[in-house]
């Protein structure tokens, strides 16, 4: 039996290479994504072992809050303790640091880097001990002055900066010009990973950020002989309990985890493409085997006629979905190496700086890799292997190949049934309180997939001969032949499309998604807006509040309010919070206040009524919450609202914000012009402002704010496209397969059209429009699946700001008609195949 | 059309559809190489039926494929009407089959996706014209198929789809029909049924039939027969009958 499928597998090499790279492609990402993550993660790691060198233990505050944007917020340590730590047993150097948001002007006047996008801008405290210094000064000297800075030699070179030069830095304070005083690497690197370094000297570095008297950390150095163990219970006996003593490894563990978690995020919405190629990839292999099973039935039965068992049929088609898969994942494997280092193009690209260099192979994603390629056919391959063992030995006396196609009410409750569970566990994921969200949804649009596919041969025949009406209208006789094929095996057609199906759902998903987002933001803007003028900083980074004081005292402005947002515990769990100026609220937003007042907000806080009622909030109520920089806190409650699209859930002041947490940055200032001001002669001052001492800030009307928030979605529904790329093109791979099976198929057929006078172009034409017809059938399931699961995306999100449903119907009609175009590409190796057969051996094919 | 070469051969055209000067078909090379047709000159008339007969390996089906434009001389020449074959591309090639040549297979005559009515019309509709809708009628009824018209082939029996094949050939009035081993796959009675339809249409309207077959009673229906032996034409006879035919083969040691 073994040689059977070995013979099995030289003699269709070609068909088994097609299949193969339905496969391959699909490990190539998943493989290239483990590789891509490993890599970055493993500069990572390097990074803070070089950074904490010398650190033998950590001493800051306890009590930190997890952000919900990731990473922490966490209070500081007062200065006094810096000495507690200094006096301890088996301390040879302490020092206290602070660090905080710096970004670089450079000569031109423009802001360097964009911490939403790519590596931090980060301002640091000078260290003073040789041992916790990880940088290296290629010019000049440490900072010593309040207007002294050292800056990093890749932020240097690029906007040619050099030792005695003046340098504008922005940060939380007013804007100021240093003194380029030293220059610095960081080992061998010109930045660590890209971020941007401002280091000032101590004292400058607490005034700057905000710190004065105390520090974010501070980093302690052994005695000689004493381990890092001994030094973390020595200091902690010797400082207050609210702080906490870590050793240098147990740090630099901490900081490698935090990255880890981070990349942990990218990771699996990576995998999650890698899984839809997979996906997509399996379609493609239960159909191929399902083909060949079919054509080589009188080879099945001869083997059973002479006396193999079921099982031994079965096994070896299984074995040979073994080898194929086994190979295939193999070269995609090897191919991952190339996909790695194409998707950190790609991501560069669009916008996204990963540092990485070298490649990271672990072996968890070899096994992994080959593990998970090999499953997905053996799986994909079951039906058809089941298939290939019920093969009667009589049928080797019978003439044709058939493919059952069941019987279609059977077939018609079974992919309802499975439809339904599908659409049950998506809208339970959706709409449901568990925890596990996304997986369940994720699940339930897979299974939702199958339930479509298990359908579609009972559609195949009415929605194909509808799809199918132009080709066979418009195009002749080969147009009508093109439709008869399509129609001839729904199986097959179905079974195709379906692959399609997958890849278009998805992106018919993702773009009314995005389009229901860009309506719901206008929709937002036209509402609940009412600032003139958008003044946009960063979300990672932000701008100094001095940028609002300043707007504020601007002739013509009638209010203006910067927007922070940051994290505090409330009952227990990580809430979002937001902070405006009490004073300007009713000004700029409408948030729907629908008690109380925001005027009482100065000490108070502000809840969107639907969270009030849920946890039995009252008006006058008392709030408890906690805050990392701050401990706890209690906050009458003043007002309840009924929007939370623009300011969340919770609202407080700026000046409760500043009282308890440690950065001071706004992300936006709003502004709104005075009654009958001159709004062009307002914003023209404002832009005057901006330009001279906050070039990192954005200067937007209504419109341009629109555009920009409608132009973040279009980045990330590009990337995601991208991403989908890989799942539709395994789909036309497979189209390309089953027609090529087809026509292998049709040989004497063909053979027949073209002696009675079918030409070569009128051939290729009649496989190009049955390619068409499948894809577009694909589509149209995919659309009809998309447009569901953006619907319940939207109904889900509706108390999240996601206020209208929109079908963008020229999108939609540009993925149908790029569709038709995927199945003219899919039908070019087929089609010169079948113009290329010869005439006399096609008609005495047997 | 396709393009007209000069034979040089006026007087042929009125009364000969097809003819072979000199036809020769090697397969293979060197030591391994086959002679399938070898110095074969013969003229087919218009309006006759004529039967090709030989054993197997005789060269019969090499010389009707060369014939119909379906296989290539390795040299010689092959004209229907005055159209030389040798030279024409795949495309003129194709263009003269469907235009001027009517095909009956012994099996897989016919597109299992179209009705019998589509297959009927299947080379005019290739050409994208409308069929002679009366001369369509005709030959349906000629061949008895009025009630079968919308059915797919696998819902006929072995001689109707024989029958849809034979009024395919006669549908498009092409200048000659080839036949290969038309009733091989049938019953005697289904067999015959075909033949008179062949008989028939030669007779009454006026087409010209080229059959090959090895048997001796369908070649009694043909008004010539000739033999090929080894790749070359070693007899003809005249208004045949079954026995003379079959004395000749025998003599052939067919």
């Amino acid at each position: 039996m073994w040689k059977t499928t070995i013979s099995g597998l030289l003699a269709n090499k070609l068909r088994f290479a097609l299949t193969g790279i339905a496969i391959l492609l699909g490990v190539a990402f998943m493989a290239g994504t483990l590789i891509l993550t490993a890599t970055v993660k493993a500069s990572f790691d390097s990074l803070f072992t070089d950074v904490n060198k010398g650190t033998d233990a950590v001493v800051r505050t306890k009590g930190a809050i997890d952000s919900s944007f990731g990473g922490s917020e966490r209070g500081r340590v007062p200065a006094a303790v810096l000495d507690s730590v200094q006096s301890a047993p088996g301390v040879a150097h302490a020092e206290g640091f602070v660090q905080g948001f710096a970004q670089l002007v450079d000569k031109k006047g423009k802001a360097m880097g964009n911490p939403d996008q790519g590596a931090p801008t980060l301002g640091l405290s000078w260290p003073e001990t040789p041992a916790l210094n990880a940088f290296h000064l290629v010019a000049g000297r440490a900072p010593t002055a309040p207007d002294d800075v050292v800056i990093d030699n890749a932020s240097a070179k690029k906007a040619h900066f050099r030792v005695g030069d003046r340098i504008k830095i922005l940060t939380q304070g007013p804007t100021s010009d240093f003194n380029v005083v030293g220059i610095v690497r960081f080992g061998a690197a010109d930045s660590p990973l890209g971020a941007s370094i401002a280091s000032f000297d101590s004292a400058t570095a607490q005034r700057l950020f905000g710190a004065q008297g105390s520090f974010d950390t501070i980093l302690t150095v052994a005695d000689k002989g004493v381990s890092q163990t001994e030094l973390a219970a020595a200091i902690r006996r010797a400082v207050p309990g609210d702080t906490e003593v870590l050793t240098g490894a147990a740090y630099t563990k901490e900081n490698q985890d935090d990255i880890a978690n981070g990349l942990g995020f990218f990771n699996a919405f990576l995998l999650t493409f890698a899984m839809v190629a997979l996906f997509v990839g399996s379609f493609i292999i239960y159909n191929t085997f399902g083909i060949v099973v079919a054509q080589r039935t009188r080879e099945l039965a001869l083997l059973r006629a002479l006396g193999a068992t079921r099982r031994q049929v079965l096994r070896s088609v299984l074995a040979e979905a073994a080898a194929v898969g086994l190979l295939a994942s193999a070269a995609g494997l090897a191919a991952g190496v190339g996909v790695a280092a194409g998707l950190k193009a790609l991501l560069q690209v669009l916008g996204f700086d990963i540092p990485a260099n070298g490649i990271v192979v672990h072996t968890s994603t070899v096994v992994t890799s080959l593990l998970t390629g090999t499953v997905v056919t053996l799986v994909a391959a079951v039906m058809p292997a089941r298939r290939a063992g019920r093969v009667a030995p009589i049928a080797a006396l019978r003439d044709v190949a058939v493919e059952p196609t069941g019987r279609p009410t059977r077939r018609a409750i079974a992919g309802v049934v499975v439809l339904a569970l599908g659409a049950l566990a998506l809208l339970g994921g959706l709409f449901g309180k568990g925890d596990n969200a996304v997986p369940m949804v994720g699940l339930g649009a897979a299974i939702m997939f199958v339930g479509v596919a298990i359908l579609a041969p009972v559609l195949a025949r009415p929605v194909a001969r509808v799809l199918g009406w132009p080709s066979a209208r418009f195009r002749g006789i080969a147009g009508v032949l093109a439709r008869q094929n399509a129609l001839r095996n729904p199986k097959r057609t179905s079974a195709t499309a379906a692959a399609l199906m997958v890849g278009v759902g998805l992106v018919g998903f993702i773009t009314i998604f995005a389009a229901s987002a860009k309506l719901s933001i206008n929709d937002t803007i036209d509402r609940a807006l009412r600032a003139d003028l958008v003044l946009q900083g960063s979300f990672n980074g932000g701008v100094s509040p001095d940028l609002a004081r300043d707007v504020r005292n601007l002739a013509g402005v009638d209010a203006a309010s910067g927007m922070r947002i940051g994290s505090m515990e409330v009952e227990g769990a990580t809430k979002q919070v937001t902070a405006f100026e009490p004073a300007a609220i009713g000004g700029l937003f409408d948030i729907g206040v629908t008690s109380g007042s925001v005027d009482g907000l100065d000490q108070g806080i502000a809840v969107y009524d639907k969270a009030a009622e849920s946890h039995h909030w009252k008006l006058g109520d008392t709030l408890h919450v906690r805050f990392a920089a701050s401990g706890p806190r209690d906050l009458p409650l003043v007002a309840l609202y009924g929007r939370k699209d623009v300011a969340g859930s919770y609202v407080i002041s700026t000046g409760t914000y500043d009282a308890n947490f440690t950065d001071h940055l706004d992300f936006a200032v709003y502004v709104k012009a005075a009654a009958g001001a001159d709004t062009a002669a307002v914003r023209a001052n404002v832009q005057g402002l901006v330009d001279t001492q906050y070039p990192n800030v954005k200067v937007q009307d209504r419109t341009e704010f629109k555009k920009a928030q409608a132009k973040q979605v279009t980045t990330l529904l590009n990337l995601i496209y991208a991403l989908l790329l890989l799942a539709v093109l395994i789909a036309v791979i497979g189209i390309a397969n089953t027609l090529a099976l087809s026509i292998h198929e049709r040989t004497r057929e063909l053979g027949l059209l073209r002696a009675v006078g079918m030409t070569r172009s009128q051939l290729r034409s009649t496989v190009r429009w049955e390619s068409v017809i499948i894809a577009l059938f694909g589509t149209v399931l995919g659309l009809v699946v998309g447009t569901f699961f953006g619907w319940s995306m939207v109904k889900a999100l509706s108390e999240e700001g996601f206020s209208r449903f929109a079908i963008p119907v020229g999108s939609l009609a540009t993925v149908v008609v790029l569709a038709a175009l995927a199945g003219v590409l899919a039908a070019v190796f087929p089609a010169r195949r079948s113009a290329k057969l010869d005439v006399l051996r096609a008609i005495t094919h047997t | 059309m396709t393009s007209l070469t000069d034979a040089g051969a006026g007087s042929h055209t009125s009364v000969v559809a097809a003819r072979t000067v000199s036809a020769v078909k090697v397969y293979g090379s060197g030591d391994t190489a086959v002679r399938a047709l070898d110095d074969v000159t013969v003229e087919f008339e218009r309006a006759r039926f004529t039967a090709i007969m030989g054993p197997s390996g005789s060269g019969k089906s090499t010389l009707m494929h060369c014939l119909a434009g379906l296989d290539t001389l390795t040299s010689g020449q092959v004209f229907i009407g005055d159209t030389e074959l040798n030279g024409l591309d795949d495309k003129r090639l194709t263009l003269l089959r469907r235009d001027r040549v009517g095909f009956v297979f012994q099996a897989y005559n016919l597109v299992p996706t179209l009705s019998a009515l589509e297959n009927i019309v299947l080379p005019a509709a290739l050409a994208g014209r409308k069929s002679d809708q009366a001369w369509v009628d005709t030959v349906i009824d000629t061949v008895r198929l009025r009630d079968r018209l919308t059915h797919r082939p696998s819902e006929l029996s072995g001689g109707q789809q024989q029958r849809v094949a034979v009024a395919r050939a006669l549908a498009s009035k092409p200048e000659i029909i080839f036949a290969d081993e038309p009733t091989g796959n049938l019953d005697s009675r289904s067999g015959s049924e075909i033949l008179d339809f062949m008989r028939n249409a030669v007779d009454q309207l006026g087409q010209t039939i080229v059959m090959v077959t090895h048997d001796p009673l369908a070649a009694a229906y043909a008004d010539r027969v000739v033999f090929l032996a080894d790749g070359r034409i070693v007899d003809e006879v005249a208004d045949p009958t079954a026995e003379r035919v079959l004395d000749r083969m025998k003599q052939l040691g067919g």
